[in-house]
């Protein structure tokens, strides 16, 4: 009957896709960190909070959904900022670039990457970069700090 | 540990300082209407307001709003419940579908008119395409808010057979 | 929005039956009474009644119907609210036929139970070629169709379907008969015959006698009366609410942060965790081995769980689990897929292709001797189509929360099909299904996606695992790159035309075909040999259905090749349309309207040209004009006119907003929609790389109705997807004078 034949054709479609396979495998293995009851331990307090650096290191914290800072780290979202201070704006190889920073011959450095990031589409219209303006301008000295540091002279 | 002014109330959060001040929020505040998207700034559905300026909650960590004053969806209204321009005109106009991405659709659009009050179509484009909606709302958002700025009348509920 | 406490539910019990069949009623103890629609005898309707009656106050009129004290009515509506409205409009097609006073009706969600199977959309996908309400009206069908509903779980909401089948064929009923049925008590209590009682506004009239009394006063007598089983629901003069632009019920809670998604879960008295997780990034690999010292260390974290086929990581705050699983080193097997890239993924469509060469594959459908003609053919023009693979991307990342003890399992979850999710954790943690409850509020957008639950089995055997319960949640890169996919697909397709330019033949050969099973046939246009072909070959991603499923891709191949057929005759291509559509009378007045509403028989503005493309889908006719401006060699978007015939629309408004919707999300696929393969792996990750058109890339969008009468209601949700992209491309044909025969279009203009 053709209505029949019809049902198994558009049904099972939905039904086979959602069950997947039938036979789920056991937990392989377990590692219990630590009980919920366990109080969670202690964090070590940042001895270096006052040190530029290591202020610009957790302000980075906001910019990591979209950036590593790793020498030879694949790119994520945004590119890899590992030595993105002395590098040619948009010159990252293999990343691509919005055609507002990939055409650049300008070298990023301390004085244009603060007024990038005081307002990146106003300095660089036609960015991708479409949140990341960092308005404090301390927080912005800070992360422009903790870049710096991080070139393939100190290491990581 | 971060304590800043949630919605007009004091709060303190005993988190990791690098926290997202998204998950903050959701998790730890309770208020949920914050929304999770992208997790990278990319989709404005974690947008809040940040004294006054709209940012993505997802990438902001909670230690930037130490002692400042942080609002969200659940913030907009009135004390007494009372719509704002911006929320009566999505009713209105009857923006939402699924409503996941509104919270911050309307985040941004409040930003948007109280800095701008009769907005361009340009000005619109300008604060408006950081915030993805996946239903595809986007004619109804701009329409909503030029009505919230009263550049368009509200449109009535229609009667009868339309077509 | 169940609202009934536990307490209630231990205390809720029914009494006897007192009415068995497609429409039965039966009598809650404390006098409440109980109708269900589509019920069999031996379905255990009284079951349900615990399940949607908020306590003694309450009457239940029937399953898809309850008056309370204060003679509110709500709705109870087995299908999920995922933004097509779909709450709010089957409310008011059952407040219509009950004479509810609109102000005071409430929607709530059917909770996830067998007895709410959607039989009505388990016969759309039967017999999609027979929806006609007379003949499923008849018991035995009904009982069929209910128990195969059953049988495979088929609480879902999809197809396009909630209104057309739902809402015409139960939510109506159920109004127009809880409405008899209260007529009939009130006539026993007042002594008139129920044809001279009038109901409006839930409310009871006799004017002669001057009675009259809100329906809650005879809720509960309305048990005792004998009910007809098909209740005469009323014709289109007498709708009060269908028909109009009613207001949705859920907007007010989406604009303050209220609406509760499956993501926002906070189950009462429960301590969550939160994990993440990371999946295969070649499907159908698992893990060889973990490395998870990085993340032992890391602030918050409770848990490294190596599942098998995925690694999971519960910790304290979601965040912490996310940042700690992305430390984790993990070794995935090898695939034995040959597919690497997207290259190796055509080739095998390719080869599939090339074995049915002109005639072979799987006659989809054939009229006349296509071969024949084309060899005869004055012209003849071939074209090889390409699709990409999609994501679904909802806007609210997968995700469920789970908690599995004392040998019952409780989930929250968003979900399309909450009796198919709870089947697949039964036979996951190995718990019966009556012992497991799923708990599916607002979905942030599904799109097809939320028709798979592997999501939802992954969380209960990480809760299973842990003892607790436990908020899992995907990153938007494991939903965008470990997920369900549109299918890619090629079709190759040849056309003959006469001397006077008429297509005259059509031939087409691909490789996917899924749903719906018309999707593939340009059925609605005069060609006198027509053949479609399928040669099956296999795809490296998991296959999803995908927002119109596979219109997208064929309304694509299909409108795309009518263009070229159009262009080789020097036809305009909606004129070309208009003259195969002679026995097509909706077709043609939808593309007449199209026409006329964006002008396209004007000249276009100076770098603007324009594209038509014509799609029927799920029960509705869509045409599309949409205009591009060329001028800085990238194809700008400024306007799209729409055209549909749905037959009738419930709620104009709502209905718009879906048409515009599956029209962004057309365009978008459009636009930019395309998964790529490195060593068999999605490249694309987040919205920066699988880009959505955004608020300054819309085009304005407008929307004309038709309401062209006597035919089945087609569906909202999908219809207005498949023409976008065709349309679109089309346009930049029109404007450019390139054909293009892939997608996604802005890379091939950079």
């Amino acid at each position: 009957m053709r209505n029949r034949a019809i049902l198994t054709a558009a049904l099972l479609t939905v039904l086979v896709t959602a069950c997947g396979s039938s036979e789920q495998p056991e937990v392989v293995e377990q590692i219990v960190v630590r009980d919920r009851g366990e109080a969670a331990p202690a964090v070590e307090a940042d001895a270096g909070a006052t040190d530029l650096i290591a202020m610009g290191e957790d302000a980075f914290q906001m910019c990591t959904g979209c950036h590593v800072v790793e020498s030879g780290a694949r790119s994520t979202a945004g590119p890899n900022l590992f030595g993105v201070v002395g590098r040619t704006i948009g010159g990252l190889e293999g990343y691509s670039y919005s055609d507002a920073l990939a055409g650049s011959e300008l070298t990023w450095d301390e004085a244009n990457l603060d007024q990038f990031l005081t307002d990146p589409a106003g300095y660089l219209p036609g960015t991708d970069m479409l949140a990341g303006a960092v308005r404090d301008d301390e927080e912005r000295a800070a992360i422009i700090a903790y870049l710096a540091n991080q070139s393939s002279s100190t290491g990581e | 540990m971060a304590s800043f002014i949630l919605n007009g109330e004091p709060i303190t959060i005993d988190v990791d300082p690098a926290m997202p001040l998204l998950w903050a929020v959701r998790e730890k505040a309770g208020l949920p209407g914050t929304k999770f998207g992208c997790g990278i700034a990319q989709c404005g559905a974690c947008t809040v307001h940040l004294d006054g300026q709209p940012v993505r909650s997802c990438s902001t960590a909670i230690a930037q709003a130490e002692g400042r004053e942080v609002t969200t969806i659940e913030g907009v209204a009135g004390p007494d419940g009372e719509l704002s321009k911006i929320q009566q005109a999505w009713v209105s106009e009857q923006v939402p579908q699924c409503g996941y991405c509104q919270s911050g659709q309307i985040m941004s659009a409040t930003a948007l008119l109280r800095d701008n009050p009769a907005p361009t179509d340009a000005d619109i484009d300008a604060a408006m395409s950081g915030n993805i909606c996946r239903c595809g709302t986007y004619t109804r958002i701009r329409r909503a808010i030029k009505v919230a700025a009263g550049i368009e009348q509200p449109r009535a509920e229609q009667a009868g057979e339309e077509a | 929005m169940n609202d009934m406490s536990p307490e209630e539910k231990k205390t809720s019990k029914l009494g006897k039956w007192s009415r068995r069949g497609f429409i039965g009623a039966g009598v809650l103890a404390g006098g409440g009474l109980l109708i269900g629609i589509g019920v069999r005898p031996g379905n255990p309707i009284g079951a349900l009644g615990p399940k949607v009656a908020a306590g003694a106050g309450e009457q239940l009129v029937n399953s898809w119907v309850k008056i309370d004290t204060d003679n509110i009515v709500t709705a109870i509506v087995p299908h999920c609210e995922m933004g097509q409205g779909a709450h709010s409009v089957l409310a008011q097609m059952l407040a219509d036929e009950l004479d509810a006073a609109w102000d005071n009706v409430r929607v709530m969600q059917a909770p996830a139970d067998g007895s709410y199977v959607v039989s009505d959309t388990a016969r759309m996908f039967a017999a999609p070629f027979t929806l006609n309400a007379a003949d499923w009206l008849e018991p035995t069908w009904d009982g069929l169709f209910t128990k195969l509903g059953q049988s495979m779980d088929l609480l879902i909401t999809g197809g396009s379907s909630s209104i057309r089948t739902t809402g015409q064929h139960q939510m109506r009923i159920a109004g127009a008969a809880a409405r008899q049925m209260l007529v009939g008590a009130a006539a026993d209590a007042w002594g008139v015959p129920a044809a001279e009682i009038a109901t409006r506004d839930s409310m009871l009239v006799h004017e002669a006698s001057g009675n009259s009394a809100p329906y809650s006063e005879f809720a509960s007598a309305a048990a005792e009366q004998s009910m007809d089983h098909t209740p005469t629901l009323k014709t289109r003069d007498q709708y009060r609410l269908m028909g109009r632009s009613k207001a949705r019920t859920d907007i007010p809670a989406k604009i303050n942060g209220t609406a509760e998604f499956g993501i926002d879960a906070v189950p009462d008295g429960l301590e969550l965790s939160y994990a993440a997780v990371v999946r295969p990034p070649v499907p159908g690999t698992s893990v060889i081995s973990m490395d998870a010292s990085r993340a032992e260390g890391m602030s918050g974290v409770l848990q490294i769980l190596n599942m098998g086929n995925f690694v999971a990581v519960v910790a304290d705050s979601y965040w912490q689990a996310q940042q700690a699983i992305n430390t984790v080193g993990i070794e995935w097997s090898q695939s034995e897929s040959p597919v690497k890239t997207m290259d190796d993924q055509f080739a095998v469509f390719s080869s599939a292709l090339d074995a049915a060469g002109d005639t072979g594959g799987d006659q989809a459908a054939a009229r006349g001797d296509a071969p024949g003609a084309l060899a005869n053919a004055a012209t003849s023009i071939d074209a090889e189509y390409r699709a990409p693979y999609l994501a679904h991307a909802p806007m609210e990342p997968l995700n469920c929360t789970a908690h599995v003890a004392d040998g019952k399992c409780d989930i929250w979850t968003s979900t399309q099909v909450p009796l198919m999710a709870r089947s697949e954790v039964a036979s996951t943690v190995g718990i019966g299904a009556d012992d497991i409850t799923i708990h599916h509020p607002y979905l942030g957008g599904a799109f097809g996606r939320r028709l798979g639950s592997e999501y939802v089995a992954m969380a209960a055997r990480v809760a299973q695992a842990t003892g607790y319960p436990i908020k899992m949640i995907w990153s938007r890169e494991e939903d965008t790159q470990k997920a369900l996919y549109r299918c890619a697909d090629m079709s190759r397709m040849r056309a003959g035309l006469d001397e006077s330019g008429a297509l005259i033949a059509y031939d087409s050969v691909f490789t996917q075909r899924h749903d719906p099973a018309e999707a593939c046939v340009p059925a609605m246009y005069d060609i006198a040999n027509t053949s479609v072909r399928v040669a099956e070959a296999e795809l490296h991603l998991p296959f999803q259905a995908w927002r119109s499923v596979d219109h997208s891709q064929q309304g694509f191949f299909i409108e795309s090749f009518i263009d070229e057929a159009a262009a080789a005759a020097g036809a305009d291509p909606l004129e070309y349309r208009l003259s195969m559509l002679t026995n097509a009378p909706r077709h043609t007045a939808v593309l007449e309207k199209v026409a006329e509403i964006s002008n396209w028989r004007e000249p276009s503005a100076e770098g603007t040209a324009k594209g038509v493309a014509i799609v029927e889908s799920f029960g509705t006719i869509v045409a599309e004009v949409i205009e591009v401006d060329m001028t800085s060699g990238k194809p700008k978007m400024t306007n799209c006119w729409a055209v549909c015939d749905a037959g009738y629309v419930m709620n104009p408004d709502g209905f718009r907003n879906q048409i515009e919707g599956g029209i962004v999300f057309g365009l978008t696929a459009a636009m930019y929609g395309e998964l790529e393969l490195e060593d068999g792996a999605i490249v694309q990750s987040n919205f920066h790389d699988y880009r959505m058109l955004r608020m300054n890339e819309v085009p304005n969008i407008e929307v004309a109705l038709i309401n062209s009468g006597d035919v089945p209601v087609g569906g909202a949700g999908e219809p207005g997807l498949p023409p976008a992209a065709p349309a679109l491309a089309n346009a930049i044909f029109a404007a450019s004078g390139t054909r293009l025969r892939e997608l996604p279009i802005a890379k091939q203009f950079v």
